[in-house]
């Protein structure tokens, strides 16, 4: 994948959700289901919220909002952002933007 | 038919609605119940802004059924985007058949309407593409039984219906209107020549107006099964209603239904929702029909069986009478599909040796 | 306004045999229909209390126990349920029919009634605020509701918990409290003066038998009940009482699994589910002694609202 590709939020998509401690329940406005989603998710759906990212900025944002957690361990914050992209493409929760 | 039940006086004219006595919403919405008409008595209703006009034990009802219809309809879109998702590689339009596509293009007749299973048409020689792409994206087949997938790969119209192996949705595969057993051949090729892509949605399509009416019309007066009789008689009614409005819609309809061997069908439509719920239809296309319709005899024979048939399922409207109409028109529905000496082999296969299923 | 108990015996027998009895449990009035000597019995002993209506008037579920089993019925007697012609389950032994009216009543209200975010719980309520009760089966939900009832709780459902998506309130349907087996004697001995209709045996649950419901509980049937709390009861012989709080998010898909209709009502269940999560403490519960869980209960306090 490119780090310039881009993802947006599916069309339909209003994120519904609620936050109890760390974790998120969410509403899916197309399949209507419901999905239980750690912190990290909600943080790239939120920016999607504004517009289409590419994935380098995604990156970035988990970066930014996760660095200080992480300490002394060196996260791949790309491959986290890659492996959440996907499994929230599979839920049709996002996907790739036609560039 | 003298005394219509009052579930058709209301579908034939919702503004009678706010006369009624809790003990006519007790019996009508009994029947609407049981005919799975509630939601589309509350879309007219409230098409109509009488909701509050309808007493409180009664719009709770309404109530009840109001995120159903709502939950059903983003069911239906989510379904359509993944079988578009799943059919890509084929490079096919998805091509939507009744409740989905009325659904889908934000027909009348698909307001308040709930049904089970997304019907597509597809052309023959690409059957075994699409059952593929649907499998590989989690559809399975069912109806194992060698002699049910017989029935559908042979005989039918279409493919034996594929659930969704996580979802438990259901998609029927049609590659023409009718089966291939069938006395008339409607040219599927012609259908699909002529389908209309829905605004605002890429890659889907239905099938033209007039088409789309003529399928309603042969799956309700071919099929033979009723007990969702009133409910396609009224989805006609909706279907004529909008396309009525369009211009050259009356003028080329009992033209194409010939081209489409599919003129008694139309004779029928025509006839029983007029009776039943009044609708408008032009002078000059009840003449063009005429032609088709049955001789005499056969045709006041099947005036009492379509009449007796089509009422909604409810005891209120039960009678011996109905209940053998719609076994006479069962038979006479499979009948028409398949060739006599075939049908008795089925029905028996149906009624004896296909596994039941758990109560 | 006319209650069953203003009706004779056999006043009450002529109505369910012929046009039907017309009786209101909370929100809903339902119309019976029934020529078994069982369901008088049942009615009589445990619906007294209950608003009549007529029988010509408006209903929202036509129910029929009819007599059934074929060419069996003269020695293997049968009873079957519809709901205005729809059967939706196998009949059952004769003996079986008050039990099956009450399950098939919860079946009518489970599988229709989605105005309402509908739990399979029991709710029980006191000062104002209620306890929702979620129980699959066997966790002694009933028992545990049964007794909280008689030591002065208000009974809203021992099966149904309706929350009404525009407030996030409760709404009664107070009806007889099903017990089984061992549970029926242990509420004989611990509620004062119960009223126990009689116990069937070998039903698919084993022997279950109905208590009344408090006549302050019917009475109260309009007044609907703020949730404070969300408590999972397990009943296991000889555990020591705890009551130990749940995270939210994971008590949300705990409730939601025991929900009948939350996917039905897509975002109005979620957003209904999710402000009731938030407004209740959530605990799971864990006891075997029943003094000692109705002294836990009486020790609860609600959240701050």
């Amino acid at each position: 994948m490119a780090a310039s590709e881009t993802w947006s939020l599916r069309p339909g998509q209003t994120l519904q959700h609620r936050q109890w401690d760390s974790e998120f329940v969410l509403y899916n406005d197309l399949s209507g289901d419901t999905h239980l989603l750690g912190d990290a998710a909600i943080v790239l759906l939120q920016a999607l919220r504004t517009g289409p990212a590419t994935r380098a900025a995604l990156a970035a944002v988990l970066e930014n909002e996760f660095e200080a957690d992480a300490g002394d361990d060196k996260l791949d914050f790309a491959a986290e952002a890659d492996s959440l992209l996907d499994h929230m493409k599979r839920l049709f929760l996002v996907d790739r933007s036609a560039c | 038919m003298k005394h219509l039940p009052i579930l058709v006086r209301a579908l034939r004219d919702p503004d009678q609605l706010v006369r009624y006595t809790p003990a006519d919403w007790d019996l009508l919405l009994r029947q609407s119940a049981a005919t799975n008409l509630t939601p589309t008595l509350l879309s007219l209703a409230e098409a109509r802004g009488l909701l509050k006009r309808v007493p409180a034990a009664a719009r709770a009802h309404f109530d009840w059924v109001r995120p159903l219809a709502a939950r059903h309809r983003q069911a239906v879109r989510f379904e359509v985007a993944c079988i578009q998702a799943a059919l890509q590689p084929t490079g096919l339009p998805l091509l939507l058949l009744k409740g989905a596509a009325y659904a889908m293009a934000d027909l009348d007749a698909g307001r308040g309407r709930l049904f089970g299973d997304i019907d597509l048409l597809v052309p023959k020689a690409r059957l075994d593409d699409v059952e593929s792409a649907l499998m590989l994206a989690g559809w399975a087949g069912t109806h194992h039984d060698a002699y049910d997938q017989r029935y559908y790969r042979q005989w039918m119209h279409e493919l034996p219906p594929m659930t969704h192996v996580r979802r438990g949705s259901s998609i029927d595969v049609h590659h023409a209107l009718v089966p291939e057993t069938a006395p008339v051949r409607p040219d599927p090729d012609s259908l699909r020549a002529r389908a209309r892509p829905i605004p605002g949605m890429p890659g889907l399509a239905t099938l033209a107006p007039d088409d789309m009416v003529l399928h309603s019309a042969v799956h309700l007066f071919f099929d033979g099964e009723f007990d969702k009789g009133l409910r396609d008689l009224f989805d006609l009614h909706r279907l004529l209603g909008e396309f009525g409005a369009e211009p050259g819609f009356w003028d080329g309809l009992a033209m194409r239904a010939r081209a489409l061997e599919l003129g008694r069908p139309l004779f029928y439509a025509l006839r029983h929702v007029q009776r039943m719920f009044g609708t408008e239809v032009p002078p000059a296309v009840l003449a063009a029909v005429a032609p088709e319709g049955p001789t005499p005899a056969l045709g006041w024979l099947m005036d009492w069986l379509f009449a007796h048939a089509l009422l909604p399922l409810h005891p209120s409207c039960a009678s011996a009478a109905s209940a053998s109409a719609r076994f006479l028109l069962y038979v006479r529905g499979n009948w028409l599909r398949m060739p006599p000496l075939l049908l008795s082999r089925h029905l028996f296969h149906k009624a004896f040796l296909t596994p039941r299923a758990a109560a | 306004m006319l209650t069953v108990a203003s009706l004779s015996r056999a006043e009450l027998e002529a109505r369910l045999a012929g046009p039907g009895l017309s009786v209101q449990t909370g929100p809903f009035v339902s119309r019976i229909h029934s020529p078994i000597e069982r369901i008088a019995e049942g009615i009589a002993t445990l619906y007294g209390d209950y608003p009549l209506r007529d029988f010509d008037g408006f209903a929202d579920f036509h129910v029929h126990m009819r007599r059934s089993g074929g060419l069996r019925r003269w020695y293997r007697p049968q009873v079957s349920f519809d709901i205005d012609g729809l059967e939706p389950f196998e009949p059952l032994p004769q003996e079986h029919a008050f039990p099956m009216l009450e399950w098939a009543l919860n079946w009518c209200i489970s599988t229709r009634a989605h105005a309402y975010l509908m739990i399979h719980a029991a709710v029980v309520e006191r000062d104002g605020v209620a306890a929702i009760l979620p129980a699959p089966p066997g966790s002694g939900k009933s028992t545990l509701c049964a007794a909280l009832v008689s030591r002065g709780w208000r009974l809203l459902s021992d099966e149904l918990a309706l929350i009404r998506p525009q407030d996030g309130l409760l709404v009664p349907v107070p009806r007889p409290i099903s017990l089984k087996n061992r549970s029926i004697d242990v509420i004989r001995d611990f509620a004062r003066d119960p009223v126990i209709s009689r116990p069937v045996e070998n039903t698919t649950k084993g022997t279950v038998a109905h208590v009344k419901a408090p006549g302050d509980s019917v009475a109260r049937a309009h007044e609907s009940a703020r949730p404070a709390w969300i408590v999972f009861p397990k009943y296991e012989d000889g555990a020591v009482t705890s009551l130990e709080p749940i995270p939210r998010a994971r008590a949300f898909f705990r409730v939601a699994e025991n929900a009948f209709n939350y996917s039905p009502l897509g975002a109005v269940g979620f957003n209904t589910l999710a402000d009731t999560i938030d407004r209740t403490v959530i605990y799971d519960f864990r006891y075997s002694v029943l003094e000692e869980a109705i002294a836990v209960f009486a020790s609860l306090k609600p959240p701050a609202a």
